[in-house]
């Protein structure tokens, strides 16, 4: 990269507030020790101790979403993806953008729409629902979870999340997947 | 049993059991990436010092939580679900669930396990920097 464009690089991330961005490959380490970053970064910047637990948890269920569900890239070991979490006067975004399988596109567009159409009180009992739900691994076998990132991620963000599937030129097996929660 | 103490990484809790006290905590925070590996020989624990004789004249167990992720959730009540069963064999059983006072997505989720769980003495506790 060209060292001028190093600067305009992070003149935009500055003007943006980003507390931090990675892009790239994605390992169980490394998400762990940028969830950790984050953490101590939102301990110095938050406005309060409820907003910096929110934002902290949709940034771990989102690199974990990423590090479970996301196609690993030819060449690469593990998955792939974009995670940023900036700041707006006094809101946080954090926004995950990844890969998705072309045969998941719908299971993801579905479970996220679910989740948009709910009211806070909504969630909470779709939420409590899932918890008791003890046939939920044998229900859904695609999971590698509980169930409850999506719903976890709603009950975090101070508005419905949003999302975005945007089709990648000449790769029809695969969809550009943009998650954004705003808390 | 012995004591056992898993000591706690940052992703993970630290869990300590011990007989001499009938006692059981789990602090710190819970967000493996693979949260049934953790629980799994956590919960066996569990199962052994909920099956010691000195279980039917009580136990406490602390449940002391920073923060756990979504799929950490459904592996810790399931916990509390262990302790119930055996509140319900008539073992007095103890739980505190300490929660910080600006955490109330913590304190709702303890609230919501002492109204499932009616057999044990469930306690939510107030407590700062749970």
């Amino acid at each position: 990269m060209q060292l001028e464009a190093i600067d305009r690089f992070r003149a935009e991330a500055s003007a943006q507030q980003v507390l931090l961005h990675f892009s790239g490959e994605l390992n169980g380490n490394l998400v762990a020790t940028l969830s950790d970053t984050v953490r101590e970064r939102l301990d110095d910047s938050a406005p309060d101790r409820r907003v910096a637990r929110r934002v902290f948890s949709a940034f771990v269920e989102m690199a974990q979403n990423m590090l479970h569900y996301a196609p690993r890239g030819e060449g690469h070991h593990g998955p792939q993806g974009t995670l940023t979490v900036s700041r707006a006067a006094d809101q946080f975004s954090v926004v995950a953008c990844n890969r998705v399988r072309g045969d998941q596109i719908s299971r993801v567009r579905f479970r996220v729409e679910a989740v948009r159409a709910m009211t806070l009180e909504e969630i909470k009992a779709a939420y409590r629902a899932q918890l008791r739900n003890e046939d939920h691994e044998t229900e859904d076998t695609t999971s590698r979870g509980a169930g409850l990132g999506f719903l976890t991620l709603a009950r975090e963000a101070s508005q419905p999340i949003d999302y975005s599937i945007v089709p990648i030129a000449g790769e029809p097996d695969t969809a550009e997947f943009h998650l954004r929660a705003i808390i | 049993m012995s004591l056992v103490r898993i000591p706690a990484t940052k992703e993970t809790p630290e869990v300590v059991f011990d007989p001499s006290k009938m006692s059981f905590h789990l602090s710190g925070e819970s967000y493996p990436e693979n949260a049934m590996a953790f629980y799994a020989p956590v919960r066996n624990q569990l199962e052994s010092l909920l099956s010691a004789p000195a279980a039917n004249d009580g136990m406490e167990a602390h449940f002391n939580l920073r923060y756990f992720n979504s799929s950490s959730t459904k592996l810790i009540r399931s916990l509390v679900g262990m302790l119930h069963r055996r509140a319900e064999e008539g073992a007095r059983i103890v739980a505190h669930w300490y929660h910080d006072p600006d955490d109330d997505m913590m304190a709702e989720f303890g609230a919501d396990l002492r109204d499932e769980f009616e057999a044990l003495d469930f306690r939510l506790i107030e407590a700062e920097s749970a």
